[in-house]
């Protein structure tokens, strides 16, 4: 089996995701034993993103690590587990609410795809990039 | 002749949430159609532009000087000077104008604007030394600005993680490097130290308030003027372009780092340093616009209050005197000090406006009251920009398909718009022109 990484590796349509995670020196962390629950926003959802966020983002490797975090959970859940709880702590350390359990939503993003199992982890990919508050 | 053929009209689609039977259902609409608090009028689209020009300029050296006071005069015991910036901090090149700027959205040059420079070296009375200019008090109102950052420290948790982190292990010992190097050789001030910690761990706190608010402005500055030069190219085609374009703005910087650096002798301690991941968005605008544009405090002006009567509410949450919810007529007793902020920016007052005060009430007479009107007007627009930006962030599109999905939007709006149902809010004037 795969990795986190080496999964959306292989998806082809976390280009941005990955370059991200990159920047931020967090591939190192996604590749560790862990481990995680990671919300995977496709390339679209960084796309919808208004001129310049990514860019002041990534410029900015503490501030674009902050926002990474808040995608990833520690320890592996899947839907059935995770719409048990309101919210989970995230990475990030602000909680990450579940909306809805069907269709399965994650704070204001749809999880288009759920329960990716991989070595350390589990990938729901979402298509929105989702930010705390 | 052929007879003109009638094309049938498109059918109206029903909407999928009953209306909002709020007080405020017509803004609320408004707001779910894309649109502003403030109504798509041309006059109100020319007097929200005009005054974000006449904003941008004080605001200019604003940010400088706030950076100036954070990383340079520090704890100055007696800063008779801390309101002249050097000429290092007047060049200190804009972050996000100006060509070295990374993000090269905004046009406009990275040192202080030409009419800003032009200000300082005339004013209102002549050429002369700056010292003469400041004791005459013809000059940019710094303590508008420092109204602002005192707001902002006294209200504290509006979210973010700022202030909590004000508190850490971390922040106190690198306020306590940056106070022992800054008073070094000087037995005075460390002996106050030793004896009063506290009152020094304070004052450092404020100084990252400085920091804070300088770098928040530093953003807005550029945006303003981008917004003027785009309506004088005749850009702009109504309020919510206006707004949309200062919810780009919002998102475009989310990510500026918050930070506070201080210099001593040379050296750079970094009281708050970049890697605390503070951003933007969450440490500095969220809340400056809670504090400042809601908030604030009663101002000791003309209008006296009295809190044993209850006239100052006991909760800091209830407290009511930003712009929002000020009576711009009796000068100097709405919250921030707008009588300061209303004098600096009646120097850059673009032609269009000056025009419209002439033809409105007293003319000329009256002017510092009509563009405190004015700038309400415009401050009910960047706050609708930074509810819009929260419902893109936090919640879902407006051409959303879902029920539950709009019905979220509408929880959002008029929770929101609950904000204002205080009979000090202003948002039912500035619905109509003649609130001037």
């Amino acid at each position: 089996m795969a990795n986190i990484i080496e999964t959306a590796k292989g998806a082809g349509c976390f280009g941005t995701l990955l370059t991200a995670v990159e920047v931020a020196g967090l591939t190192g962390a996604l590749e560790s034993p862990g481990p995680f629950t990671v919300f995977a926003p496709v390339d679209d959802a960084f796309a919808a993103l208004p001129p310049g966020t990514v860019q002041t983002l990534v410029d900015n490797v503490p501030q674009l690590a902050r926002i990474l975090k808040f995608h990833v959970l520690s320890g592996a859940y899947r839907r059935e587990q995770l719409i048990e709880q309101p919210e989970w702590e995230s990475l990030e350390g602000a909680p990450v609410a579940i909306r809805r359990a069907d269709p399965f939503e994650v704070k204001n993003a749809t999880v288009v795809s759920a329960d990716i199992v991989c070595d350390n982890g589990i990938v729901h990919v979402i298509d929105r990039v989702i930010l705390p508050g | 002749m052929t007879p003109p053929t009638a094309t049938a009209p498109e059918p109206v689609a029903a909407p999928l949430i009953p209306p909002s039977s709020h007080r405020y259902a017509d803004v609320i609409h408004r707001l779910e159609a894309g649109g502003s608090m403030l109504p798509d009028t041309p006059e109100n689209l020319m007097q929200i532009i005009g005054i974000y020009k006449a904003y941008a300029v004080p605001m200019d050296f604003y940010w400088r000087d706030l950076l100036y006071i954070a990383e340079q005069v520090f704890l100055d015991p007696l800063p008779a000077f801390k309101y002249f910036p050097s000429q290092e901090y007047l060049d200190l090149p804009n972050s996000y104008a100006g060509d070295q700027s990374k993000l090269r959205i905004w046009r406009g040059g990275e040192k202080a604007h030409p009419e800003l420079l032009e200000f300082m070296e005339k004013g209102e009375t002549g050429k002369m030394s700056k010292l003469l200019h400041h004791l005459w008090h013809d000059r940019i109102n710094m303590e508008f600005a420092e109204a602002c950052m005192e707001a902002m420290l006294w209200h504290q948790g509006m979210g973010g993680r700022f202030y909590d982190y004000l508190d850490s292990d971390a922040y106190r010992a690198n306020a306590d490097r940056a106070i022992k190097a800054y008073f070094r050789g000087n037995p005075l001030m460390l002996g106050l130290y030793a004896l009063f910690p506290e009152m020094f761990m304070e004052q450092v706190k404020k100084m990252s308030y400085y920091a804070n608010l300088g770098l928040f402005w530093e953003v807005m500055a550029p945006v303003f003027f981008e917004m003027s030069d785009i309506y004088d190219e005749g850009g702009f085609k109504g309020v919510p372009d206006a707004m949309n374009f200062l919810v780009n703005g919002i998102f475009a910087v989310a990510g500026r780092p918050i930070y506070h650096h201080v210099y001593i002798k040379g050296e750079c301690f970094e009281i708050i340093p970049k890697s605390a991941g503070f951003t933007w968005l969450y440490e500095a605008a969220l809340p400056y616009v809670e504090a400042v544009f809601y908030r604030t405090a009663p101002f000791r002006g003309t209008k006296s209050y009295n809190a044993q009567a209850y006239q100052v509410p006991s909760d800091q949450a209830d407290f009511h005197y930003g712009i929002l919810y000020a009576d711009v007529f009796p000068v100097g007793s709405a919250g921030i000090p707008p009588t300061l902020l209303m004098q600096d920016m009646l120097h850059f007052l673009p032609p269009y406006l000056e025009e419209l005060y002439k033809q409105h009430k007293r003319g000329d007479e009256d002017k510092l009251i009509q563009l405190g009107i004015t700038f309400q007007r415009s401050m009910y627009n960047v706050t609708s920009a930074v509810i819009q930006a929260l419902r893109c962030a936090l919640l879902y599109p407006l051409d959303d398909t879902d029920p539950e999905h709009l019905m979220a939007n509408r929880r959002f709006f008029e929770a929101q718009m609950d904000r204002f149902l205080r009979p000090e809010a202003r948002l039912p004037q500035i619905q109509t022109q003649d609130y001037r």
